[in-house]
């Protein structure tokens, strides 16, 4: 039977098929760059169902408790709550609260793939090199890890502070890796002790993942002189033996960003007197998040905004004090950074310089690689493919900023990789959007009476005891706070008609799915449209009010066309009798009154 | 016109209700004839205009002012058609009142009955309000189901989804039944009736509660005749040679 459809069930279906908004991510998880499920275990926090909320986390990421604590979240910038009332969901701090009451080992998916024979090798155990390792193992393909430093976890363990992310919540999350067959060589630098040229020829792909770890240090006027370092070598001093040799008493940090704020605050705990943070940007234009300025501030450091530094002056070999100069701005009309300078001068004493003006991509490929801005590697943006066959780069050195875009280049790196292995083409039939943030289209209105609920917050250590140590300073939410802030999340996802029609979800999941399937494939199944109850409920619930019976009709009509004025539906003989009684002689009659 | 369902359950229903508008239009006329709607839910165009043709026929044959229905998709096909001024029985209940002896008949009755009203008149308040007046004056105690009037929910029998996909109208119908607050259900359609049987409620319809004897909680609805072609065909033809004798 082959049915020819009329224009205007073709119309309603394509309508229906572009304007449903069941398939529409929420803003939470299309803006995920590994895009998390945030609303579903938002949802799942909401019912007490931790175990399932990790689960659910864990289907995406393999560190919740670290994201829970050090995700810059871009998620909640988008969220709903934050466009409509300026209250994000506070994303980050539910993945924490799960993960810290609820993750366990048995709730982890430790099935790997057969194996393939294949060898991977990866720069770097960062989130990047490690989220390319958990996927390539569970590919299959054997995994060692080249690693530098004696500890696991790059700029999560050395460049974030431990205050901020406790050890034991990396190296529990890490095990991870290890139970699924992950190798290590620690210690290991590739540049140096082995060649990229060597690891080339002992595997069959290589992931350069090993992040920007070199600090940036402005030229400034002054005498070479100590007390003088840079955030990137400060801080992981710091992370891996608790004390910093170039620590004085007053310390200057020069930077306005989230990094200049971890060395502010981790020089405090560290035992100086005195932080001062001399930034470029005025106070209102740092570009630091509000909340890590606020903790500093809280602590102590001294903002020191809207000023650039001049000059270092020295005495007896070490710094003594920086003269600055006021920043009238930092870029110029065409959004380039180019500071212009006024003709105030000042000067302030430190004895101690921590410049957190930038990191820069390490080469290590021996300059086989073209490097770019910030040292970022020259590769193909869609698949991280570089111009050596079989050597591909994620994380910084590919151009992520935060914890969560590293790990899904990490992510994007591993599926080039096996591709590679499998001898398949890099780019073909590859959905490179789904790799990577992308924006929802979800317009749904509000529901009507829908308030502004105001966002819970986290309990914080007071900033008199959390500067005595590198202990958390956030203490995370407790069950009733957790429970409310999950509540307020709106859901946002149209699942209106599926909620009130049996016969959709016996078809699919949802109207856009059903009629773009049917559009695709230029048929239906009769058994579809003559399920319809044609009671249009669908209609009465859907944003768009889309008339899904009238489609239905149509395609009834078009399918009895086709069939010589019969139903496709074999039960519907009896209707046909049915109804040639209920016009015969035999069971009607009309009676014409009289007075 | 009673439609085809009412005709098939209830020939006493037929009657009673022919004799009870004949006290008030002494020229009513009847006719009992498909309107056509299982054959435009199957999609059949151009039977449909034939067979619906034949209905117009008979009402101009019948020289008849406004059709006065009791059967909601009849309604919704003449009233499509736009050919006929067209009333729901129930919408003009309120307005021809009820037999003095049958009100307040049911006051002191202990069971609490929920109203399910059919789907195809979801957006008709006045057919709405008709039956649970008809249900006040019997002196009925009603409760509403959460989908009720224009939110109404199908009983499961829309669409003629019953010979197509049995085991989905079977869902419906107990999705339905699973909405009801109360055991006994009252419905105005034959068909709803069947339906909300066969989800395994206990359904009368809005002519039995009036011409019937009083429904208690323990009270059992009759069987759904419905189900059997046979019982429903033979009261088909008797409700057809009721109204012979009625209509001289």
């Amino acid at each position: 039977m082959a049915v020819q459809y009329t224009e205007q069930v073709l119309k309603i279906s394509t309508e229906v098929a572009t304007g449903c908004q069941g398939l529409q991510p929420p803003f939470c998880s299309a803006e995920c760059p590994m895009h998390t499920d945030a609303m579903g275990y938002v949802r799942l926090v909401g019912e007490g169902r931790l175990d399932d909320a990790v689960r659910k986390i864990r289907e995406r990421v393999f560190l919740p408790g670290t994201l829970g604590r050090v995700c810059a979240h871009p998620c909640e910038a988008v969220c709903r709550r934050e466009s409509e009332f300026g209250q994000p969901i506070a994303v980050a701090a539910l993945k924490r609260y799960a993960a810290d009451k609820a993750d366990k080992e048995e709730l982890w998916d430790l099935a790997v793939g057969q194996p393939t024979g294949k060898k991977v090798a990866i720069v770097g155990s960062g989130p990047a090199g490690a989220q390319a390792a958990v996927d390539l193992r569970k590919a299959g393909h054997a995994v060692t890890i080249y690693e530098k430093l004696p500890v696991v976890g790059g700029m999560l363990r050395v460049g974030i502070p431990n205050y901020r992310l406790p050890d034991a919540v990396l190296d529990f999350e890490y095990t991870y890796l290890t139970k699924l067959g992950v190798e290590y060589k620690m210690g290991v630098e590739v540049g140096k002790q082995v060649s990229l040229v060597d690891l080339s020829l002992s595997y069959d792909a290589v992931v350069l993942a090993h992040g920007a770890h070199k600090g940036l240090m402005p030229n400034v006027n002054g005498a070479v002189c100590d007390g003088i370092t840079n955030a990137v070598d400060f801080l992981r001093e710091l992370a891996m033996t608790s004390k910093s040799k170039v620590l004085g008493k007053r310390v200057a940090v020069i930077g306005g960003g989230d990094v200049a704020i971890d060395c502010a605050r981790s020089a405090l705990r560290a035992g100086a007197e005195e932080v001062q943070l001399v930034t470029l940007e005025k106070e209102n234009e740092l570009p630091a998040s509000p909340h890590e300025q606020e903790g500093a501030r809280e602590e102590g450091v001294v903002f020191r905004c809207g000023w650039c530094l001049e000059e270092t002056v020295s005495q007896g070999g070490r710094v003594s004090a920086l003269r600055l100069k006021d920043c009238r701005s930092v870029k110029d009309e065409n959004g380039q950074f180019n500071p212009r300078l006024g003709d105030q001068d000042t000067e302030i004493y430190c004895d101690t310089v921590i410049f957190a003006t930038g990191q820069r991509v390490e080469d290590i490929s021996g300059g086989a690689m073209a490097q770019t801005n910030g040292g970022r590697y020259v590769v193909d943006g869609d698949t991280l493919a570089t111009a050596i066959p079989g050597v591909f780069v994620a994380g910084d050195a590919a151009g992520s900023t935060i914890v969560i875009q590293a790990m899904a280049l990490g992510r994007k790196a591993a599926l080039s990789v096996d591709r590679y292995l499998k001898g398949q083409d890099l780019t073909a039939g590859r959905d490179f959007k789904s790799e990577y943030t992308y924006e929802s289209k979800f317009k749904v209105p509000l529901e009507a009476g829908t308030e502004n609920i105001k966002r819970v917050h986290t309990q914080v250590l007071s900033a008199d005891e959390r500067t005595k140590t590198f202990a958390e300073c956030d203490l995370g939410f407790d069950d009733e706070d957790a429970l409310a802030e999950a509540q307020r999340c709106l859901q946002c996802e149209c699942k209106k008609c599926m909620i009130e029609c049996l016969m959709l979800n016996d078809f699919t999941r949802c109207p856009g799915e059903l009629f773009g399937t049917f559009l695709g494939k230029g048929d239906i199944e009769p058994i579809v449209p003559y399920s319809c109850n044609m009671c249009n409920q669908c209609t009465l619930v859907c944003p768009e009010e889309y008339k899904m019976a009238d489609i239905f009709a149509g395609m009834r009509k078009d399918m009895v066309k086709a069939n010589h004025g019969k139903s496709p539906i074999k039960g519907h003989g009896a209707i046909d009798i049915h109804q040639k009684l209920s016009f015969s002689k035999m069971f009607t009659i009309k009676r014409k009154g009289r007075k | 016109m009673p439609g085809c369902s009412l005709p098939s359950y209830s020939p006493e229903n037929i009657s009673k209700t022919v004799q009870y508008l004949k006290n008030t239009y002494p020229e009513l006329s009847v006719i009992q004839k498909c309107c056509g709607k299982p054959t435009k839910a199957l999609g059949q165009v151009d039977l449909l205009k034939q067979r619906f043709g034949s209905l117009v026929q008979d009402i101009k044959d019948c020289e008849i002012d406004e059709m006065i229905v009791a059967c909601q998709n009849c309604l919704n096909m003449l009233r499509e058609s736009k050919e006929f001024k067209t009333v729901s029985l129930w919408e003009i209940m309120p307005k021809i009142g009820l037999p003095k002896e049958l009100r307040g008949k049911a006051a002191g009755s202990d069971a609490v009955i929920s109203i399910h009203d059919s789907c195809p008149v979801r957006q008709e308040t006045a057919i709405h309000d008709g039956v649970r007046w008809v249900m006040q004056e019997l002196g009925y105690k009603t409760v509403e189901p959460d989908c009720t009037r224009e939110r109404t929910r199908c009983c499961g029998f829309g669409g003629m989804i019953v010979p197509a996909n049995p085991d989905l109208a079977k869902r419906v119908m107990e999705r339905r039944i699973k909405d009801m607050p109360t055991e006994q259900i009252v419905v105005y359609c034959a068909a709803c009736r069947s339906s909300m049987l066969m989800g395994g409620g206990k359904a009368w319809h809005l002519l039995d509660l009036l011409w019937g004897p009083v429904v208690t909680k323990a009270s059992q609805p009759p069987e759904n005749v419905l189900a059997s072609p046979v019982k429903a065909w033979i009261n088909r033809y008797k409700s057809k040679v009721v109204i012979k004798r009625q209509i001289t």
